[in-house]
């Protein structure tokens, strides 16, 4: 219970720390005004947080680490590479549009890595995550290469790395 | 000169991917297929916009927040296009093969 508590106190800190950053941030001022105003909201937030980490009883943690901004990086790199398939299928011949719909299985999937997963699915143009439950994702595809792509497992698997190292 | 050419360059990649764009939610057959077309709008044009606008400011709170605002637009993008998708879904909106297999069907019931 206590370990529960220190994780908590260290959890509501980050975020008082993160909030406090972004509205200086954000304003850019530093009269005193402005700055008690920030206090006062960042106070407000972070105790509306306290009570719903109690209520919630589950306590999420920033994967904000080098792990995560790495996947970023190559989550960029999907979608830049998706999107110009997709700017080629806009300007073909739509008679040659294909679109599939597909249950992926996920419950070998953490699961905090399915949110990232489903995301980014739908982040990354061609590829559209429709509903999610305890055993599948549908998944709506432009071309059944996409689906492919996504049943080889890589983006499945590094999201699922990334919570069993940052948790 | 340099960062101005190489923010032009992303700018009018970000306007081509933004066109591209517009002429797939009118040229893609049904809903799901334009939500695909309309998502390229939302990530990649987002990115390369915004990227070309920071290359612009003098790199102070300007380029902050327009960074922040990129971020923002990445995860509420996906979010909007899964309620549209999903809320589609359930309200009984076929997929095109799906349409296809009934309009079959229902042919082959008529004669």
């Amino acid at each position: 219970m206590s370990t529960h508590n220190n994780r908590s106190i260290i959890h509501i800190a980050i975020w008082g720390l993160v909030l406090a950053i972004f509205w200086v941030l954000l304003s850019g001022y530093f009269t005193p005004l402005l700055l008690s105003l920030g206090a006062l909201s960042v106070v407000l937030v972070v105790a509306l947080l306290w009570k719903m980490d109690s209520i919630d009883g589950q306590v999420p943690l920033l994967p904000l680490n080098l792990k995560f901004l790495r996947y970023d990086i190559w989550l960029l790199g999907q979608i830049f590479k998706s999107s110009i398939q997709v700017t080629k299928l806009v300007w073909s011949n739509t008679t040659t549009l294909q679109p599939v719909m597909v249950k992926l299985p996920i419950d070998h999937i953490p699961l905090k890595a399915r949110v990232l997963y489903a995301n980014s699915i739908t982040l990354t143009p061609g590829t559209l995550s429709i509903d999610i439950d305890d055993e599948h994702l549908s998944v709506h595809a432009l071309q059944n290469h996409s689906i492919m792509e996504l049943a080889s497992g890589d983006m499945a698997r590094r999201a699922s790395t990334l919570v069993k190292d940052g948790a | 000169m340099i960062l101005d050419t190489l923010s032009a360059i992303l700018l009018i990649c970000g306007a081509f991917f933004s066109v591209t764009g517009a002429v797939g939610l009118f040229k893609f057959p049904d809903f799901f297929t334009r939500v695909h077309a309309a998502s390229v709008t939302d990530s990649v044009v987002t990115l390369l916009i915004v990227a070309g606008l920071m290359l612009r400011t003098n790199f102070d709170l300007v380029t902050v927040k327009l960074f922040i605002m990129a971020v923002f637009l990445l995860l509420t993008g996906p979010t909007a296009s899964h309620a549209l998708a999903k809320s589609a879904r359930h309200g009984g909106l076929l997929t095109l093969p799906e349409s296809k297999a009934s309009d079959e069907q229902s042919k082959e019931r008529g004669s």
